[in-house]
């Protein structure tokens, strides 16, 4: 049984769209779901959501977008990491390491 | 990169928004076939897969506009989007939107004018190098005068003043290139160029060696206006030769352009030592204390603090009124801000701006109470559009936005009218002159290009504050119920709105502008023809100094005088002539104290009280109509060989003798005189019109000479025609007679009236303003309410309802409003006329007349604005009005 979905963090969707594409090019859909996917089903990414974080995204220059086909010849919007955002995902991974950490820390103190 | 790729992203948005509007369209649209095919594959029938895609999408259109909103450069996009919407708002209802323009350019000019007044008047400095640290320096309390020893005091025993100086302002025969024509100069001590610290346009200024001692120097110093017009901007003038009063003087300098003096009505044409004086007035008072006359400037040492030198000021003072107990007692010294006499015209003059600010600031509130109920209501029509742009996706924030943005462009656009008016009204008030021989001008008026962003500031302003006012009624919309009941919701028993408060709100304003403006136009009313105790109307007074033509002793003016009223007597046409050193209610006044019978100690504690003097020749009193109400006129047989007389008000009889009847008693002058009172004459106005009754005395001027001459006619004869004939009389006796001014005495007493006149004009204009104001506001919304529940009045008329029960029915509220907005503005606005008395003459909200018209007009104009509404609503044919709709 799947976890219940849960909110995400500020600061966290961008991360985890960078962490699901570092295993190569996806379009929306695809995002989504494989975000579901390495979440184990806690996180549940709405289109409302989504979309502006890839444009924000891509604004910034950490993606890169191309129209290619999907999986059923349909025309879909591609997104692929750049150099850019492949450092970003670095630093962000480490941000996270640290704040995991600390939370913790503070969670287990007495 | 990060930086370049933001602002590819940036350019791209703006310049190629259709092709990324289509992209998103489509990426969109991929994403939701996308969903469905999933559905499908998971094996969902068709028409479910759909719905489901549909519902974890969230609708196309709102996650669109997420997208939007998170673009680089989306505000603007959106604000342009805003403002191109607003226009066509604007060009759809051209009425309403003139109607709003017309209002607040109105009110904003309002607000400009005065500020620019105020601005030029009180908050800018002199333009004076470092003039923060100029000041006046003034007695403590009572006239602005110093005598030349005070100054001199001041001025050598300091350590806080880098440099004190006087200055008397005077009126000079100044003849050049063979002309002599009166003009106004000053004569300035020693330091004066120290104190304002300017440079000179031309040549120098005057230095300390000019004022060594009388006779020093007979230099001179031009202002450049004076040269740039009177001198024809010769750029050899220094070192030419004029003649001041007959006395050679050697013109050394010309001021700069931008240096107004030390006072900011009007500027002196021309500067010369003070030690001079002697030779220029025709008599020395540079030893005298009690001949206070000068106005003094001071600069303070850069790091002395104003309490520093308040206190040494008050050390000096003291030591002053012990040393000379018998003029100085009582002595203190006070530091005011320039520009105004310091405090003695300062006082009044910021008391009346900050008043009229007020009044203005209340305008412009007004007005935004006004468009904001208008906008209000225009919302509460639009709560289908707004609900319906709202269920497509739209946010609360954005359509609140919309509606500002639309608030700001129409506020803008007045501000802009408003910058434009300004501009024009404070031009026409720098190049104003009112019609006195004094040289008050405003030239400080001159509009400021920080105007332009004062007015775009409180457009600004205005703008949000109307435009926030449907604040609650957009965020408080369910788009659901919006769009099932429409825009007819409102009950007939609808809450009481904010636009219910605005409109009783600024009926309330307005009746406090008009208030105001009742009062000072009654003031200004009893002002014209209050009993001034003469009477200017068919007299004609001409004015002239004759030191200005070297008459230097009083036997020599007196001649003169004595032949120029013989031959003015024997005119034709002239019933009584007679002349004075000073008229009353002219700028020229002075005051002493007066002694009873019994006092043998004259120190200034012990005086009766003080009084307004003047000195008169027989006939003076039947030329001035003064009324004599006992006892005899004076006459050439009272001269300085027979006993000393007076006639003296009634105020001065009741006050030193409870009784009017003193003929044939004595008081003391100031050297111990005994004065005879040989006739009482009624009471009058001296100084201002507001004041209250002052004591006031006659000597004959047999007894007592002055080269001062102010001669009255009374005569019957048409004005230009005798006051040609007075000239000629005066130019065949003596061509070097300069005449200062000649004319009617009713329009010379103009000046008199010029504070009244200015607050009269001022608070009318308000007062028109705030009646347009509350008859649009109410005509505003006594439309709309009937125009909004004409369905279900017409219903009641179907029904049977009385003409009288529909009227209270639509518009009972309306009037509510009405009587209580009128009834707290009369109170308020009554409250605020106590302010007005010290400018306006009797100025009283307690006087029926002004009660009365206040009630009427406001009476009037609530019913002229609800008249149209009123007839709407009983014109309306129910039969036909529900078969409309």
């Amino acid at each position: 049984m799947s976890p219940e979905p849960t909110n995400l963090l500020q600061g966290t969707l961008d991360l985890l769209i960078l962490k699901s594409l570092i295993a190569g090019e996806m379009h929306g859909l695809g995002i989504s779901r494989r975000i579901q996917q390495i979440t184990g089903g806690t996180f549940v990414v709405k289109p409302g959501s989504l979309f502006p974080a890839l444009h924000g995204m891509e604004e910034e220059g950490w993606i890169s977008s191309f129209w290619g086909e999907s999986e059923n010849n349909r025309r879909a919007k591609y997104y692929r990491l750049t150099k850019a955002g492949r450092k970003q995902l670095e630093a962000e991974t480490k941000r996270w390491g640290r704040i995991t950490w600390a939370i913790a820390q503070a969670l287990e103190a007495s | 990169m990060p930086l370049l790729v933001k602002v590819r992203s940036f350019l791209r948005n703006l310049f190629l928004s259709r092709r990324v509007e289509v992209d998103l369209d489509q990426e969109v649209h991929s994403h939701l076939e996308m969903l469905i095919e999933e559905n499908i594959r998971a094996g969902m029938p068709p028409h479910e897969a759909q719905r489901a895609a549909r519902i974890e999408l969230g609708g196309v259109e709102q996650v669109k506009e997420q997208v939007r909103d998170s673009r680089t450069g989306a505000f603007l996009d959106s604000l342009l989007q805003d403002l191109r919407f607003a226009l066509r708002q604007m060009r759809r209802s051209p009425g309403f939107a003139l109607t709003a323009v017309l209002i607040l350019a109105l009110g904003i000019a309002a607000n400009v004018i005065v500020f620019g007044v105020l601005q030029a008047l009180v908050l800018r400095p002199l333009d004076v190098p470092h003039a923060d640290r100029v000041m006046d320096l003034q007695p403590k309390d009572g006239s602005p005068f110093l005598s030349y020893p005070e100054m001199r005091d001041v001025r050598d025993n300091n350590t806080v003043f880098s440099a004190v100086a006087a200055v008397e302002v005077q009126e000079f025969g100044l003849e050049a290139n063979g002309v002599t024509r009166p003009v106004w100069g000053c004569e300035v001590s020693g330091q004066y160029s120290e104190v304002v610290g300017i440079k000179p346009f031309l040549g120098r200024l005057l230095q300390r060696a000019d004022d060594d001692h009388p006779g020093a120097s007979e230099a001179a110093v031009l202002s450049w206006p004076a040269w740039n017009s009177d001198f024809g901007a010769d750029p050899n003038i220094v070192g030419k030769t004029i003649r001041l009063d007959k006395h050679p003087y050697t013109i050394v300098g010309v001021t700069p352009e931008d240096f107004h003096g030390t006072e900011k009505f009007g500027q002196s044409d021309i500067c010369v030592p003070m030690a001079n004086e002697a030779s220029l007035d025709g008599i020395n008072w540079l030893e005298s204390r009690s001949h206070k006359n000068l106005f003094s400037v001071v600069r303070i040492k850069d790091g002395v603090t104003m309490p520093q030198a308040q206190a040494e000021l008050n050390t000096i003072a003291a030591r002053i009124a012990r040393q000379y107990p018998k003029e100085e007692e009582g002595l203190g010294f006070k530091l005011a801000r320039p520009g105004l006499i310091g405090d003695f015209l300062g006082g009044p003059v910021r008391g009346f701006l900050a008043g009229v600010m007020g009044l203005a600031g209340i305008v412009l509130l007004a007005a935004c109470a006004n468009l904001g109920s208008l906008f209000a209501a225009r919302t509460a029509d639009r709560t289908r559009e707004i609900a319906i742009r709202m269920a497509i996706g739209s946010s609360r924030w954005r359509i609140l936005r919309q509606i500002l943005v639309e608030a700001l462009v129409i506020s803008i656009f007045g501000g802009a009218c408003a910058c434009g008016l300004a501009w024009m009204a404070l031009t026409g008030l720098a190049s104003w002159h009112p019609s006195t021989k004094f040289p008050i001008k405003f030239l400080v008026v001159m509009p400021q290009p920080s105007l332009i962003l004062i007015a775009f500031l409180i457009s600004v302003l205005a703008g949000v504050l109307f435009g926030v006012m449907p604040l609650r009624q957009i965020f408080k919309t369910d788009p659901n119920d919006a769009i099932k009941s429409g825009a007819s919701q409102s009950s007939a028993v609808r809450r009481w709105a904010l636009r219910d408060v605005l409109l009783a709100a600024q009926i309330a304003l307005c009746c406090v502008t008009v208030t105001a403006a009742f009062v000072s136009l009654r003031g200004l009313g009893k002002a014209l023809t209050m009993d001034l105790g003469f009477n200017p109307k068919n007299a004609i007074r001409t004015q002239f100094d004759l030191t200005q033509a070297g008459y230097t002793s009083d036997a020599a003016a007196d001649h003169f005088q004595r032949q120029l009223l013989e031959r003015v007597s024997q005119l034709p046409g002239v019933e009584a002539a007679g002349y004075a050193n000073t008229t009353p209610l002219s700028l020229y006044q002075t005051v002493t104290p007066v002694y009873s019978q019994q006092s043998v100690d004259f120190r200034p504690s012990n005086k009766a009280f003080d009084i307004y003097f003047y000195h008169v020749s027989p006939g003076y009193l039947a030329a001035s109509g003064t009324p004599l109400l006992a006892g005899r006129d004076v006459s050439f047989t009272d001269t300085a060989k027979t006993p000393a007389v007076a006639i003296v008000n009634q105020e001065f009889a009741r006050r030193l003798f409870h009784s009017e009847h003193a003929v044939g008693r004595y008081f003391k002058n100031r050297y111990g005189v005994s004065i005879q009172i040989v006739g009482i004459m009624a009471d009058g106005k001296h100084f201002t019109l507001s004041e209250d009754p002052e004591a006031a005395a006659f000597f004959p001027i047999s007894q007592g000479g002055d080269t001062m001459t102010s001669l009255i006619v009374r005569t019957h004869r048409d004005t230009a025609d005798i006051v040609a004939t007075i000239r000629e009389v005066v130019r065949d006796l003596d061509r070097a007679v300069p005449i200062e001014e000649s004319g009617p005495w009713n329009s010379q007493l103009a000046l008199s009236l010029f504070p009244s006149q200015v607050a009269t004009v001022a608070l009318g204009i308000f007062g028109a303003f705030g009646l347009l104001l509350s008859i649009a506001g109410t005509f505003g919304l006594a439309s709309y309410t009937v125009s909004k529940r004409l369905r279900e009045l017409s219903i009641r008329v179907a029904l049977g309802a009385q003409a009288k029960q529909i009227l209270s029915a639509a518009l009972g509220r309306m009037l509510i409003l009405l009587a209580s907005g009128s009834v707290v503005g009369i109170v308020l606005g009554a409250a605020a006329s106590r302010i007005l008395s010290a400018i306006v003459y009797q100025a009283s909200a307690q006087d029926p007349f002004v009660l009365a018209s206040v009630v009427f007009t406001t009476v009037l104009t609530g019913s002229l604005s609800v008249a149209g509404p009123v007839r709407r609503v009983l014109a309306a044919d129910p039969a036909s009005l529900l078969r409309e709709q």
